[in-house]
């Protein structure tokens, strides 16, 4: 009868984990059904994703005359971008664009949710009415408030006017001053209901003993809120931001839709403006360039956005 | 401290009738349990208690004041709940300190009273730690520091003990019996577990459909239960329930069992039975109090061997009469082979007489002074 010793249990477990083969190849290798799954998704996505953005920044690095070949210019168009002052302007654009529609967005869109998360009569139709922005199409949305905004034919010169707070039509998307505020405006009014429903799916599952250890104690609701929901809510918080920053920064059809970046380039923000370098202008060279340093920018987001997500996984093992 | 007083509360959600009219006062310095099966409305008094839900009717009183409409900080109470409910991003210390922030202490005297909570429950060593990086039985501990680090006039425990293994809780048991006569604070604990309610309380109130079925002292409860619900509730194996018909022949009561036995009453038990609504009592006999013989004789109910449970300290013997079955503890050495046949007496001063029809006990008198009916506060005999 064999006798196992721990010296021989343990000298056992150290054969078996050296006979997992250490070259990754060979690990692969026994898993290639694995990639057999994905490859149709990989194949795909190497077509639509990697081959655009390879040749985004093949194309960045030359001079794309409209008649004749490319040339190559080394890092011409990006000294020129980051050298001119319109750069900086739209940068500042940009961040005003972001900044404010994110945190106004948010704010909005988290009383929102608690609101929409209390029980009253009515709540059904409440939330209904709260997501009807979120339902309508980017296009669509953008047409409406052009005409809201419209000078002569606007409701809200329109009404001001009826009510006899102002005596001539409002200019508001043709303004320098007004326009931006003006589509920050409407991005708050069509993002919140997303914010609002992450905050809603959050909230609900703050654990309802807490909170009722949080009144025990004697916290106050503004005290519940803030020891409670907030600190449980706080991954929540983070994926919520991070997805509205990178969806203003990307946002395309609001701006160019109402105001096409006028007036006097005002409301251009990145995402017009390389549009509208490549496809106005056809200077495809620079509008890559500038391509690569928004791709740039992006993935250093992205890798925030799923550092937050898996830390989330972590707490959860 | 203070006594704890309900009164005629009733407690309905949408249109469940969760809490029905219980009166109840919990004397200064206390430990009660309310004891009852799940959805016997005992969770839901409590929390009544503590102002987490609204009261439908009645009243509740702490000490001299009347807090039935107070929010639940202005109750000066305390409560452990049954999953702790500790902050999860907070340390120990701040658990423990909350309560204390909430109420505005001084940051000295928040640091001091953690401190001093702490070391009475030998959870001084984890006050950095977070409760996810706790065991069960610490974070036990830190959630009652979280009610005893403010000194409330009483404290609300929600079974605090059902989450942790059986070797733990019987050990938090005793720790917590402990504390109880330490601080001398009025307690109400919740539990469904029956001996935890014997073990710690002073006086239980055992519930079922809403209703208190009978509130007394631990004993009392088990030796002199007040109807047949409390009865087969305490006590474990539960009481043996034996059906039949009074029958008077010569002077001599005797009980006609529906399985065909015919049983004699001691005249004191007769008298009881005398009073039974319409001729049909409940025998209940706990397993210690049938005595197993195996000569047929006079008076003995007949039944036959089901099977025998050896137990180390005794012997359970489950027993077929009729279609039903009862168990029997008697001495360590009892064994029998399945079928045997085997005679039952009882301990006729111990047995419980009840009326079939209103499930309630019958006594000497015909009274049951515990009856809950009367619409009366309820004070521990």
């Amino acid at each position: 009868m064999a006798v196992t010793t721990p010296q021989q249990a343990t000298g056992q477990v150290a054969i078996r984990a050296s006979r997992e083969p250490r070259n990754v190849f060979v690990r692969m290798y026994r898993q290639w059904a694995d990639y057999a799954y994905i490859f149709p998704a990989l194949f795909a996505m190497f077509f639509v994703i990697a081959y655009p953005i390879a040749y985004t920044i093949y194309l960045s690095f030359y001079s794309t005359p409209t008649a004749g070949d490319n040339v190559w210019n080394g890092l011409t168009n990006y000294t020129s971008i980051i050298t001119a002052e319109r750069f900086w302007m739209i940068t500042q654009n940009t961040m005003y664009w972001t900044i404010v529609s994110t945190i106004l967005a948010f704010i909005i869109g988290t009383g929102a949710a608690l609101i929409a998360q209390r029980e009253f009569i009515g709540r059904g139709l409440v939330r209904g009415i709260f997501l009807i922005p979120w339902v309508i199409s980017h296009v669509a949305t953008a047409y409406i408030w052009v005409w809201i905004f419209h000078s002569d034919y606007g409701l809200v010169s329109g009404m001001l006017m009826d009510l006899g707070i102002i005596s001539s039509p409002l200019v508001i998307l043709d303004s320098t001053t007004w326009a931006m505020p003006a589509l920050i405006l409407v991005n708050v009014w069509k993002d919140f209901p997303f914010i609002m429903i992450m905050m809603l799916a959050g909230l609900q599952t703050v654990p309802d003993h807490l909170i009722r250890a949080a009144k025990m104690d004697g916290a106050s609701t503004w005290q519940q809120f803030r020891h409670v929901t907030l600190p449980h809510l706080k991954g929540v918080i983070i994926i919520t931001l991070l997805l509205t920053i990178v969806m203003n920064l990307n946002h395309f059809t609001l701006p160019w839709i109402m105001t096409g970046g006028g007036p006097a380039s005002t409301t251009h923000i990145w995402i017009t403006e390389v549009y509208a370098l490549a496809f106005r202008s056809l200077r495809f060279g620079i509008a890559s360039a500038f391509s690569v340093v928004l791709f740039i920018i992006m993935m250093s987001m992205a890798y925030f956005y799923v550092k937050a997500m898996t830390a989330g996984d972590d707490r959860r093992r | 401290m203070a006594e704890v007083r309900l009164d005629s509360v009733i407690k309905y959600y949408d249109n469940v009738l969760a809490v029905d009219d219980v009166s109840l006062t919990m004397k200064d310095g206390d430990f009660v349990a309310l004891l009852g099966p799940s959805g016997c409305g005992k969770t839901t008094t409590l929390n009544l208690i503590a102002g987490l839900i609204e009261i439908s009717d009645g009243e509740i009183w702490i000490g001299d004041r009347d807090v039935t409409d107070l929010d639940p900080k202005d109750r000066d109470i305390a409560m452990v709940f049954q999953n702790y409910a500790l902050y999860p991003t907070k340390t120990v210390y701040g658990n423990l300190a909350f309560p204390l922030q909430m109420r505005k202490a001084s940051k000295d005297q928040i640091d001091e009273r953690v401190r001093r909570t702490a070391e009475m429950l030998s959870i001084s060593h984890l006050l950095e730690r977070r409760p996810r990086e706790l065991s069960g039985g610490q974070q036990q501990r830190v959630a009652l520091g979280r009610a005893l680090v403010r000194d409330p006039r009483v404290f609300l425990m929600d079974e605090p003990l059902s989450n942790l293994d059986a070797k733990l809780r019987v050990q938090m048991r005793a720790e917590l019996k402990r504390f109880h006569q330490d601080l001398n604070a009025t307690m109400i604990y919740v539990t469904h577990d029956q001996l935890e309610a014997m073990t710690m309380a002073d006086n239980i109130a055992v519930m079922s459909d809403g209703r208190v079925q009978q509130y007394g002292p631990p004993e009392e409860i088990f030796y002199d239960p007040a109807n047949l619900f409390v009865a087969g509730f305490i006590g474990s194996p539960a009481m043996n329930f034996l059906y039949g018909e009074v029958v008077v022949e010569g002077g001599v009561t005797s009980v006609k069992g529906d399985e065909g036995w015919e049983y004699p009453l001691t005249p004191e038990n007769a008298q009881k039975a005398s009073h039974a609504t319409n001729g049909r009592i409940i025998i209940g006999a706990r397993p210690a109090n049938f005595i197993l013989s195996r000569e047929e004789a006079p008076g003995l109910i007949p039944g036959s061997i089901y099977t025998v449970e050896p137990t180390g300290d005794s012997t359970f013997v489950h027993i077929t009469i009729g279609e039903q079955i009862f168990v029997a503890i008697t001495d360590p050495f009892f064994r029998a082979d399945p079928d045997d046949p085997i005679w039952i007496d009882l301990e006729d001063e111990r047995i419980h007489v009840f009326d079939e029809g209103t499930e309630e006990v019958l006594r000497v008198d015909g009274l049951n002074s515990q009856s809950q009916h009367g619409r009366r506060t309820l004070q521990p005999a």
